[in-house]
């Protein structure tokens, strides 16, 4: 679905290239979480696909990227967007209308999306992201987590192949953080929707996603299931990623000696993990 | 200055109305304002009009850019008043400076013309949210909606811009500048600075609205492509007539 080959950046005037010699391929249907410390080039990877770059950032490029067999940068921004839903990281900055209402109909009205359909869509991604009484009501009277919310619901309103999102919870309460990323798994497992997520919330990564992709200083510095890409905590803590706890932990009773089992990705099996080691210590 | 030329939400007949038939009635109120040379009817058209904005619901906003408007034509009233020397003199100053009444009166009425010419035009936009006055200048005016979205995002920019200006004064504010002087000249140097950023933060806004709006099939748009009809009703027809009647009133008032 979304194909890197070999690909390279560099913003202008920049000294260092943000993305150097990336190979990175997206399965049709796949739930991927980017994760990575600051400035390692994950929103430039988003701009990548969403063909912000080249359209937009205009720097120096090398090497190719794919979605969905069009060659990003042989085509035009419209035909991109047919296929790609993007939220972007500040929310706030990417509001084309007033009313919340309008930000929705914006992309529905710009796809030609026939007039008895509309209704539907809108209060159905409205409904989604459960923010249905926020319908009518001025974009800038609302508080920072309900405006990422009804980015989210634009996004999905015109229902795109793929999603991609930059820390679309980064300012959302740990209830809604969790509501958004079941939406998501929702509409990834119901509707084959392919789900491009960056995000800093390692342990929602973990519970949600299938594969992750570690960048690091521009580069892709591991990427796998999330069991296999979280099987090295200490390497990861190094380059400034938190894994969850129960992750570091069932990796240092690893390293102890005490367990050949994968790491623990969540409470439950390093609950298992840490009866079976003390049941065969007393042993 | 929060929530200033901002749309308010509200189901009364000012919302109700066209979008387009609110932009003809500004144009005929504007229309009056220069057709008119009596204080008393333009007077009384500006009071119509807030008042009509204090029975939708808007009178706090109409009032704010009201009285902006009035700073701005004491100016204006200034420039006039010493500049016309026909008439009776009411008042000698020094430096051969005088009012006459005739320029008094022809000073009050500039001043009041300006109102009311910008009043209405301003109001519209806490009345109608700006997409539909977007959607109804493509559907019934025929204007390109590249044009259309350009200049409503303009519109929405100004609440934008004075947010953050209130913010990077808040920020300078934190860092030991102090703003609250009564020297107008000092105040100037103190803002001055400021614009630099804003300036900055601007364009970035509208580079990144340009491409939110492109990543969601902005170049797809046509014209048959608004969802919503803005069909003209029976009060917009009222409404109209009432402009009629009230431009037809400022030609008769003005015949000797």
């Amino acid at each position: 679905m979304i194909k890197f080959e070999n690909f390279s950046f560099t913003y202008p005037d920049a000294p260092a290239p943000a993305l150097k010699n990336i190979n990175l391929e997206i399965q049709k249907g796949a739930f991927l979480g980017i994760i990575g410390p600051s400035g390692a080039g994950k929103s430039t990877l988003t701009y990548a696909i969403n063909g912000a770059i080249p359209h937009y950032y205009q720097g120096v490029c090398q090497g190719q990227v794919m979605v969905d067999g069009i060659d990003v940068f042989d085509s035009t921004p419209e035909t991109i967007s047919l296929k790609v839903g993007s939220v972007f990281g500040d929310v706030e900055s990417f509001f084309v209308a007033s009313v919340v209402e309008e930000e929705i109909l914006f992309g529905l009205e710009n796809f030609n999306i026939p007039r008895s359909e509309i209704e539907g869509r809108i209060t159905s991604a409205l409904d989604a992201v459960g923010i249905s009484e926020l319908r009518y009501r001025s974009i800038s009277s609302l508080s920072g987590g309900q405006k990422q919310k009804v980015a989210i619901s634009a996004a999905i309103a015109l229902r795109p192949q793929i999603l991609l999102l930059d820390e679309p919870t980064s300012e959302l309460d740990p209830q809604s953080s969790r509501q958004i990323f079941s939406l998501l798994r929702t509409l990834n497992k119901s509707n084959g929707m392919t789900i491009v997520v960056v995000e800093q919330k390692i342990m929602l990564l973990c519970e949600y996603v299938d594969r992750l992709t570690v960048i690091n200083d521009g580069e892709i510095y591991s990427t796998g299931s999330v069991r296999d890409v979280l099987s090295t905590p200490s390497k990861l803590e190094k380059i400034g990623v938190n894994c969850p706890r129960v992750t570091t932990l069932s990796s240092k009773l690893a390293a102890a000696g005490l367990t050949n089992e994968p790491v623990a990705l969540n409470l439950n099996e390093a609950e298992s993990m840490v009866r079976r080691i003390i049941r065969d210590y007393i042993r | 200055m929060k929530g200033f030329l901002q749309y308010i939400p509200g189901n009364s007949i000012l919302h109700q109305l066209s979008p387009i038939t609110k932009l003809a009635l500004s144009v005929l109120l504007c229309a009056c304002a220069f057709l008119s040379s009596s204080i008393l009817y333009i007077s009384f058209l500006l009071l119509l009009v807030l008042g009509l904005s204090a029975m939708s619901g808007i009178g706090r906003s109409a009032l704010q850019i009201f009285s902006l408007l009035l700073k701005l034509s004491l100016i204006l009233f200034l420039a006039q008043i010493f500049f016309i020397r026909e008439g009776d003199v009411l008042v000698r100053l020094p430096l051969n400076l005088f009012i006459t009444d005739e320029g008094l009166a022809f000073a009050i009425l500039i001043a009041l013309r300006l109102m009311l010419s910008a009043l209405p035009l301003a109001l519209i936009i806490t009345v109608t949210p700006m997409s539909d006055l977007a959607g109804a200048m493509v559907q019934k005016l025929r204007i390109p909606y590249k044009y259309a979205f350009a200049l409503t995002t303009a519109i929405r920019f100004i609440p934008i811009f004075s947010t953050e200006i209130s913010e990077i004064i808040e920020a300078q504010r934190a860092r030991g500048v102090n703003f609250d002087t009564k020297n107008i000249f000092k105040k100037i140097r103190l803002i001055l600075p400021l614009c630099l950023p804003l300036l900055v933060s601007s364009i970035k806004k509208t580079e990144y609205i340009a491409l939110s709006a492109e990543m969601r099939g902005f170049a797809l748009r046509n014209r048959k492509s608004g969802y919503k009809s803005y069909a003209f009703k029976g009060r917009d027809l009222i409404a109209l007539l009432a402009g009629v009647f009230i431009i037809a009133a400022s030609l008769l008032i003005n015949l000797p």
